[in-house]
């Protein structure tokens, strides 16, 4: 019920928010809303810390936007590419990184994260590396009455439902997961990986799994971003990004229902206004302001909200 | 030969913030990622004392140290102290937070402009059969070998020394035995923010920098410190040197573009093949 009142107000905020930096916003928490769901199924799901999540949407975001550029496929096609593309990496790494335990699984996927931009800028006759790679193509949709192109140049409404209807379906996808068979296999391993595994749980193959459609999401959210932006560059991926990421996980809380929402939200409109001010004073503020949630909100928002609810009853 | 050369001058810094790094996790389990900023900060304080205040530039560097050791303590009890009972990852991103806010406190005080301390040496060189060292590259090295031997003595020797190796041993321990973590703790940042701090004065003259210096050495130092063993001294250093070597190699033979990412790809390696590092104890991290 609160899902779909959320929802609602979703569908309705373009037409609240007319101006062209609100509805761009409004795009943006849309894209980062499935980065940070993809990212809770490995933090809330399964406690498994991923710090190279911005890397998996690059390789998406490249994926499509060069499918698309050169004309090979046409966008329909290029999304769920992209999302192949960053889970077959995904898979890549980690199939063998799973292996490890713990601090370790985290450097290797912060590491690879790393990897993966520094790839970005070299890569140039791909990528056009640190120049950016720009004029990519409009998002199309193939409709009974011709061609749909979504020029966010003109509008940003009819792709910000887009990205709606993509961010809900993700969110709904990990409810799903969640509550089912993968979500309890999920939960073992996050308390007890020793015991998970004594009770007949494939554990590695689970968190391949699932870090497979992690990165995969992730790599949708990635093409999402191209065809919006119209522009790439490596500096979109940086660890500094995936840090973000997993700060507005925290933020919304790992692991709730709308922690996913809530965080996004709140960190997008907040990085927004203070980079209109400044953008140096915004990294600053972003530095005090990660420091300041680890340190006062480790189960961030919604969880602070349920643990004082729990304490009032 | 060129390749030594140049190795062991690029692993003379590198092995400089890795030993700080390696020190600290030893002693904090902390992945001090803002020893970056530190590394930058050094390079600043020398700059300015030197090309501006027209300090001579080997004054500069104790300087440096000293102001940058400060600052690192000042990390350690604004940050760092506070959030001791949290995990590994936590304080992690915590140091992400200082290396954020300092990179750009330094943007936003010195601006972006790229910055080179006059050298002493100039460019002065020495020929060694058919290979080439600046004498500044020479000043490195030596400078890096004493300073390597006075941690060293400092771990041996001392008391407080003896008390860090004793805390990165076994915390409990140590305490138990009438070790201050806290004064440790203090030394241990205070000693690799100099070295960090003095890690930039010392290249600086080299290499042009900018407020976002940091970043990258700090990155690849702590591939260095996983490569040769979180906590263990000598891995650091010679993982330093090795990932140095490895470098030069790639932008000689392939293409300068990959020589970034090698210390990254040498990381992951190691850490599938021998998760502890190269000279590190198995651990249950």
């Amino acid at each position: 019920m609160t899902a779909l009142l959320a929802l609602a107000a979703a569908a309705a905020a373009p037409f609240v928010f007319t101006s062209v930096a609100h509805q761009s916003l409004l795009v943006l928490i849309a894209i980062n809303v499935i980065l940070v769901a993809s990212l809770d199924l490995l933090m809330g799901a399964a406690g498994l810390l991923s710090l190279g999540h911005a890397g998996f949407m690059g390789i998406g975001a490249y994926t499509s936007a060069l499918l698309v550029f050169h004309r090979i496929a046409p966008f329909v096609l290029a999304l769920p590419a992209a999302a192949l593309a960053a889970a077959t990496a995904g898979l890549f790494i980690g199939y063998p990184s799973l292996r490890l335990r713990h601090h370790y699984f985290v450097l290797v996927t912060f590491i690879s994260g790393i990897i993966l931009t520094l790839l970005f800028t070299s890569l140039v006759g791909v990528t056009r590396g640190p120049m950016g790679l720009p004029g990519i193509p409009f998002a199309t949709l193939p409709l009974p009455g011709g061609v749909y192109t979504f020029n966010t140049f003109q509008s940003k409404v009819a792709y910000y439902f887009l990205a709606l209807g993509l961010a809900a379906g993700t969110l709904w996808l990990r409810g799903r997961l969640m509550r089912g068979r993968l979500g309890v296999a999920l939960a073992m391993i996050r308390e007890d990986e020793d015991l998970a595994m004594a009770v007949g749980v494939n554990t590695h193959a689970t968190k391949v799994l699932i870090f497979v459609v992690s990165t995969g999401l992730a790599g949708m959210a990635g093409s999402l971003y191209a065809h919006y932006t119209t522009f790439l560059s490596p500096e979109t991926f940086t660890f500094v990004d995936s840090f973000n990421l997993f700060v507005m996980n925290m933020l919304g809380g790992a692991g709730t229902a709308a922690g996913p929402v809530v965080g996004p939200v709140i960190l997008t409109v907040v990085r927004d206004a203070l980079r209109s001010i400044s953008p140096v004073l915004a990294e600053i503020a972003f530095g005090v302001f990660l420091i300041a949630v680890i340190a006062f909100l480790p189960a961030g928002l919604v969880g602070a909200l349920q643990a004082r609810r729990r304490r009032e009853a | 030969m060129q390749f030594l050369i140049n190795a062991t001058f690029i692993g003379s810094v590198y092995g400089l913030v890795a030993l700080g790094l390696t020190l600290i996790f030893g002693v904090m389990q902390v992945a001090d990622f803002a020893q970056g900023a530190l590394y930058m900060l050094g390079a600043y304080v020398s700059f300015y004392l030197t090309n501006l205040a027209g300090l001579n530039y080997f004054l500069s560097l104790p300087a440096a140290m000293a102001a940058i050791a400060g600052v690192a303590v000042v990390n350690h009890l604004a940050v760092y102290r506070p959030l001791r009972r949290a995990g590994g990852a936590t304080t992690f991103v915590a140091a992400l937070g200082i290396l954020l806010i300092l990179q750009n406190g330094a943007l936003w005080a010195f601006g972006a402009d790229y910055r080179l301390i006059r050298s002493p040496f100039g460019d002065a060189k020495v020929l060694l059969g058919d290979s080439v060292i600046t004498y500044h590259q020479l000043f490195i090295i030596g400078t890096t070998a004493l300073l390597i031997l006075a941690v060293w003595l400092f771990l041996q020797r001392t008391r407080v020394g003896k008390g860090l190796r004793a805390m990165s041993q076994n915390r409990d321990a140590a305490a138990l035995v009438g070790i201050n973590p806290d004064r440790v703790a203090a030394v241990t940042f205070a000693l690799a923010g100099a070295l960090a701090g003095v890690a930039g004065a010392l290249v600086s003259p080299l290499r042009a920098f900018d407020p976002h210096i940091g970043a990258l050495v700090i990155l690849k130092s702590f591939a260095i410190v996983i490569f040769g063993g979180m906590g263990s001294i000598s891995g650091a250093l010679l993982g330093a040197f090795l990932v140095a070597l490895a470098e030069t190699m790639t932008a000689a033979y392939l293409a300068a573009e990959y020589a970034d990412l090698i210390a990254f790809v040498l990381m992951i390696v190691v850490l599938f093949l021998r998760p502890q590092g190269l000279r590190g104890r198995p651990v249950a991290l």
